[in-house]
């Protein structure tokens, strides 16, 4: 079904802008089982993308996919193609702390490090450059001003981490990822364990970023994806059923099963 | 329906008699297992009063100069705690500088770089070296350990460090093998089993969503290990290295077989020396006054009091660690 269709996606998408990421033929396998299915898709540059659908389609496999994360774990393997700008990912050459700072990765629960908060975003700015004191200072005000969290925490940079709420140590992960200087930003239901008003800086945030930055967003929640994406990817069994503008998937999808997804009758 | 509620009396009257059965039971486990916990605070007890009662003696003869006095003298009955205690702060002391950044190592290694295959062998022959019995160390390092060091290592360290300020102290005299330096080491290999394994635990309470957002911003396993893992487990590995500690303090057998039981502080590494375990180990079949005896007793209530504070630390330290996870 994916298969049939993928053309017609992928043109979807590109008329919009220039694709960043192109997945070719992309199979996943957690061991024996096989997690995704011949997905191919291509995400626009500058834009958001959303991954909906049901819990254990592969959407948060697939966003795992692009920065190789999943190597840390054995017997995982994908096989296909990924191509950031042209260039395979999965390719075995492929330097993959490079590959992460392009990359960056934002996930479900906030992960502060054990660490300050002026630390937890000069820390991987520090891995790849030698800047100075002064600069850093910039990067890291600026890095937070960009995660709408300077306000909040300007007369606290060196309180741990921890110390702050759910909301604020989402943002604060956000501007860690931020800081890197990334060209896409991958994230994992970002405000799954967020209250509503922290939710909805989030997507404010989102909606900033996408300017400068390649975004791609899992989310269980429709209304957000909606909100957020200028395209919807719906995945059902380790299949892209559907890809296309989020307003089309939301108002007259093609599929009857993103249909019956989208207006709840399963999922 | 009516054979039901005719059948009702019965059933209730036999339930109640469970009930009541289960009562008497419950009751019993529960004060078989009360009584249990109990004997163990007994015995705790029991152990520092006749430690206490049994050092009175020395302790009162001496006072506090037990305590600082180096003298051991059996023959004038003069006797002062401080060179054992020094010898077991300073073989203790030495074999963590040498067990902690191997364990750690160790642990790091089994945890995120080996390949999993590998990993339940490796662990397990680490804590196999905690199951081989002292007695089998103290001769290991009496017959194996000391003698090569005495003919190898020593001699070059000794010419190495000759002249050298400071460093010429530490490291100077005959070298006889046996001392300071080849118990720590012993005590070292005896105590690396234990960091390893609680290291290994604690690596592995952090949340692998913190490792992979580490990793996420392009961090190699290094960084990952030395500003997210340890740093997030550092209580925890201060527990272990505690418990550690708490056992070097002790252990007897093997360090009375190396340590070279001198009654003196010395400042070179090579030179024999001893501890407490160890002096009370040799000398309480020849202990004849009363004096005497009521002294190494004192000895044990020292070693008591030392141990069961660190060990009262790294408790502390390990629950901090369960709170934080379990929250």
């Amino acid at each position: 079904m994916s298969q049939m269709l993928s053309p017609d996606m992928t043109i979807a998408a590109e008329a919009v802008t220039k694709a960043k990421i192109e997945v070719k033929n992309l199979n996943f396998y957690y061991g024996q089982s096989k997690a995704l299915k011949d997905i191919t898709l291509s995400l626009p540059e500058r834009s958001v993308t959303a991954f909906i659908g049901p819990s254990g389609c592969g959407k948060s496999t697939l966003l795992r996919v692009f920065n190789r994360i999943y190597e840390l774990y054995p017997k995982q393997t994908a096989e296909g193609q990924v191509l950031l700008d042209g260039q395979n990912i999965l390719d075995r050459s492929q330097d993959l702390n490079l590959l992460r700072t392009k990359i960056g990765m934002v996930f479900q629960k906030p992960t502060p490090f054990p660490m300050s908060i002026y630390e937890n975003i000069a820390f991987g700015v520090r891995l790849y450059e030698k800047i100075s004191k002064a600069e850093m200072d910039g990067r890291v005000e600026q890095a937070l001003k960009r995660a709408a969290l300077w306000t909040e925490v300007k007369d606290k940079l060196n309180a741990s981490g921890l110390s702050l709420s759910g909301g604020q140590q989402q943002r604060l992960c956000i501007a860690r990822t931020v800081a890197v200087k990334p060209e896409v930003i991958l994230l994992d239901e970002p405000a799954s364990a967020l209250d509503p008003l922290s939710t909805a800086k989030i997507e404010e945030l989102i909606d900033e970023l996408q300017a400068d930055y390649t975004i791609v967003i899992v989310t269980h929640n429709m209304q957000q994806a909606a909100r957020v994406s200028k395209q919807t990817a719906f995945m059902y069994l380790g299949e892209l059923v559907e890809f296309d503008r989020t307003e089309k998937i939301f108002t007259s999808p093609r599929e009857k099963r993103t249909q019956d997804y989208i207006t709840g009758r399963f999922g | 329906m009516s054979a039901v509620q005719e059948a009702l009396p019965a059933v209730r009257s036999s339930r109640d008699a469970t009930v009541r059965r289960f009562a008497l039971t419950d009751s019993i486990f529960h004060g078989m297992t009360r009584a249990a916990a109990i004997l163990v605070l007994v015995l705790l007890g029991g152990v520092a009063i006749s430690l206490v009662a049994g050092s009175w003696q020395a302790l009162s003869t001496f006072g506090f100069s037990f305590l600082t006095s180096e003298s051991w003298n059996p023959v004038t009955e003069k006797f002062g705690a401080l060179a054992p205690i020094y010898g077991t702060i300073i073989t203790s002391a030495i074999a963590i500088l040498i067990a902690v950044p191997l364990g750690i190592g160790i642990a790091i290694f089994l945890t995120e770089l080996c390949p999993r295959p590998l990993r339940r062998p490796i662990g397990m022959a680490v804590e196999l070296l905690a199951g081989i019995p002292s007695i089998i160390y103290g001769i290991w390092g009496l017959f194996v350990l000391a003698p090569f060091l005495q003919t190898t290592v020593q001699p070059f360290i000794i010419s190495v460090f000759h002249g050298v300020p400071g460093l010429n102290g530490l490291f100077a005299g005959p070298p006889y093998g046996i001392g300071l330096l080849t118990s720590a080491m012993i005590l070292a290999i005896m105590i690396l089993p234990f960091i390893t394994s609680i290291t290994k635990d604690v690596f592995d309470t952090v949340p692998s969503v913190l490792k992979e957002s580490a990793y996420g911003i392009g961090c190699t396993t290094w960084e990952v290990t030395r500003r997210v893992v340890i740093p997030y487990t550092r209580i925890g590995i201060m527990g272990g290295v505690m418990l550690a500690l708490g056992r070097a303090l002790g252990e007897t057998m093997a360090v009375t077989f190396v340590i070279g039981n001198a009654h003196r502080i010395s400042t070179s590494l090579f030179a024999p020396a001893t501890t407490i375990s160890a002096t009370i180990a040799n000398e309480f079949t020849e202990a004849v006054g009363d004096l005497y005896t009521s002294s190494l007793v004192a000895l044990g209530l020292i070693l008591f009091v030392i141990t069961f504070l660190i060990l009262a630390i790294a408790r502390y330290m390990l629950m901090r660690i369960d709170a934080r996870t379990g929250a």
